[in-house]
């Protein structure tokens, strides 16, 4: 069997969902031997940008034109694209800045701001077609090993598509939001990460992203009713992913 | 060999790197040679810079370390401990000793890993002529399964402290952790650790293998230093130039300078000098509190200090591993855990910390109001620190080997970048 071509795209992130496929996960050497890495900078020394790739994998948000550029080259040459991550999947933690005009946040950080060439930060597929997506931050090792199985044996991959909540259930734990009074995210964000945060204590912060059809403007009724100020309630539906379609009703539609 | 004709009495050439492999984040590496003199030396780093220190303005406390775990995919650890140090200085937090020592437990365990990755993944292939890791897989099988080895308990160790999972842990707050792991859960992660305790002098017998060229002149290490142990968390600022500074007088003796072809600030010492950070530095000035398993390893290799070869940067981590291995045990078996849950009152204030990060000195400040919302922040990276000296060693290099072929030089210019364990991704942060 011919091993499926992979290239690995980084654009704005911290790189942790490439550190996820080469470091963190238990069959590190199952993964490498089954595909062939003819481009990835953070794993391998490789020439050509331009493919062709039977996989692109892409990490990161798009945070300058040129990217957005390259990013369609590589769809024009890949048989699938996919994003990986939260920052590719619906902009993440660099699309915090959103809220705020480029301008502002730039002279906050930098005192010549001509030599930047930012602008705002978008997830993958405002620019191009994306034909799945691996959510997570960093991404989970369950979708991770779905979609390179999927791929080598040429079927539809299963990703999670439920809410926290039912993880939640599944593990058997007590409901933090409702027993504890903790404003948990855990009921509009997608699943997958195994309800890591309620199951350490700990209300869901939502890095997993928005789950598709969530009633956002209910929870963020039940964080109001539980004494939370309207700006903490922005917060928490604005940290990974502004702004997003399905959060806009309570975060925002970004300036 | 004939004698090749110059056209000119100085021959000029440009070495260029546009884009740079192996390591964390996007760099190039570009050095105008004219005969054995390097007329310029950039560091390129053109990765698009996020804005952290922009966009933390008006994010709650609470969030901060969240977020800052996301500047970095292979040191999250670091940047939560420092942003969680500095509010909780700002707000007059202070955790308990438990915590404090679950956070060295914590910080050690992610410096480990991170040296393990850094030295297999994305330095070992330079030395044995491949283009990475995964190339290597058919001929040195047992390699990738020695790191796969390391990095399974390590991982498991960070997981397990800082609560769900090692890259962008759950369970670390400003005030402590949510979830104290239970006296059975550690014990097994630390037999677990103790089992690679083989693997980890297979790995610095490895590193001292490397290729290397007596190289490196006198130059200021900085780290930060404690006087009961080898310090990851907190402690005075040093060098070998006799610095000795409280982490609060860090802008007293540190400046950043924008640079117009990096979008990393250049950070330096009294307005004009390079330092350098990280294991090599660390190993200059804090030898002596090393582990004895971790003296004799570095003794058995010939490591001795002070040692001012960059390129030896990676013979460093090496016995960083060793002694960190050590460590993590040591801490394992002097805790006694209790339950305790995070106890945070919010306050306005200021407040900075310094951490060892596994690639240096990292520094996160903060400004806080009276609802625990960030008013002004500021982030100074390992890679940021070390820019200036990256830089200064570029140009010996080239100078030092300006007669051979391109490719050469071109290869000990990547060798000597990734021996310093760049992260340019947390340095545009």
């Amino acid at each position: 069997m011919r091993k499926p071509r992979v290239g690995i795209f980084k654009y704005s992130c911290c790189a942790g969902c490439q550190f996820q496929i080469i470091y963190f996960i238990k069959h590190l050497k199952e993964v490498l031997g089954a595909v062939n890495i003819v481009y990835g900078k953070m794993e391998t020394e490789s020439d050509s940008a331009d493919g062709p790739f039977d996989i692109a994998l892409i990490e990161g948000a798009i945070t300058e034109a040129e990217q957005a550029d390259q990013l369609k080259r590589v769809r024009r040459n890949s048989k699938y694209l996919i994003p990986i991550g939260s920052c590719a999947v619906n902009g993440g933690i660099p699309a915090i800045k959103n809220m705020t005009t480029e301008l502002e946040v730039e002279t906050r950080v930098y005192q010549d701001i001509s030599l930047m060439h930012s602008i705002k930060a978008h997830a993958i597929d405002e620019y191009v077609r994306a034909d799945a997506v691996l959510r997570g931050c960093p991404v989970g090792e369950r979708d991770l090993y779905e979609l390179v199985t999927s791929l080598m044996l040429d079927k539809r991959p299963n990703m999670v598509e439920h809410c926290v909540c039912v993880e939640c259930k599944m593990k058997g734990n007590q409901c933090i939001l409702l027993t504890e009074n903790v404003p948990c995210m855990g009921p509009v964000t997608n699943g997958g990460c195994g309800a890591l945060c309620p199951s350490n204590a700990r209300a869901c912060y939502s890095c997993w992203g928005p789950m598709a059809n969530a009633n956002s403007s209910a929870l963020a009724r039940k964080f109001e009713e539980m004494g939370l100020p309207p700006d903490e309630v922005v917060r928490r539906f604005s940290l990974f992913g502004y702004p997003t379609f399905e959060f806009h009703k309570v975060a925002g539609a970004g300036r | 060999m004939r004698k090749r004709i110059m056209p000119e009495k100085r021959s000029k050439k440009t070495i260029l790197v546009d884009y740079l492999a192996r390591v964390e984040g996007e760099a190039a590496i570009r050095v105008a040679l004219a005969g054995h003199e390097a007329e310029s030396v950039e560091l390129r780093i053109w990765e698009p810079p996020r804005f952290f220190e922009g966009f933390l303005v008006g994010r709650s406390y609470q969030e901060v370390p969240d977020i800052v775990a996301r500047i970095c995919g292979i040191c999250p650890v670091s940047h939560m401990s420092t942003a969680i140090r500095a509010i909780e200085k700002a707000m007059g937090v202070q955790p308990s000793p438990q915590v404090l020592l679950l956070r060295r437990l914590l910080a050690m365990s992610q410096l480990v890993s991170s040296h393990v990755v850094h030295l297999y993944a994305l330095v070992l292939p330079d030395h044995e002529g491949y283009p990475g890791l995964p190339a290597m897989l058919e001929k040195y099988p047992q390699v990738v399964e020695r790191l796969n080895r390391m990095r399974v308990p390590l991982n498991d160790l960070t997981k397990l402290v800082g609560g769900g999972r090692a890259l962008h842990p759950i369970g670390t707050v400003v005030g402590g952790f949510t979830r104290i792991p239970t006296r059975q859960e550690l014990r097994a992660a630390r037999d677990a650790v103790a089992g690679i305790r083989q693997d980890a002098i297979e790995t610095l017998k490895m590193v001292a293998e490397f290729d290397t060229f007596h190289f490196g002149t006198d130059r200021e290490f900085v780290s930060i230093r404690n006087e009961d142990h080898f310090a990851v968390n907190s402690g005075e600022i040093v060098s070998n130039r006799g610095l000795k500074a409280s982490e609060d007088d860090y802008y007293k003796y540190f400046s950043e300078y924008q640079m117009p072809y990096a979008n990393t600030k250049q950070t330096r010492r009294n307005q004009t000098e390079p330092i350098m950070v990280g294991a090599l530095a660390r190993l200059n000035l804090k030898f002596d509190q090393l582990v004895p398993e971790a003296k004799e390893c570095a003794q058995k290799v010939g490591f001795s200090v002070p040692d001012c070869n960059p390129f030896h940067n990676n013979l460093a981590q090496a016995i960083e591993i060793v002694h960190g291995i050590e460590d993590c045990i040591k801490i394992v078996e002097s805790l006694d855990l209790k339950d305790e849950k995070p106890l945070v009152r919010v306050r306005a204030g200021e407040g900075g910390a310094i951490t060892e990060a596994p690639r240096g000195l990292l520094h996160h400040w903060y400004a806080v109001n009276r609802r625990g919302v960030v008013e002004k922040a500021n982030i100074v990276t390992p890679t940021a620190h070390n820019f200036m000296c990256i830089e200064k060693d570029l140009r010996g290099v080239c100078e030092r080997i300006a007669e051979q072929p391109m490719k050469e030089i071109r290869r000990w210019c990547e060798i000597l970048v990734r021996a310093y364990d760049p992260c340019f991704s947390c340095s545009v942060h």
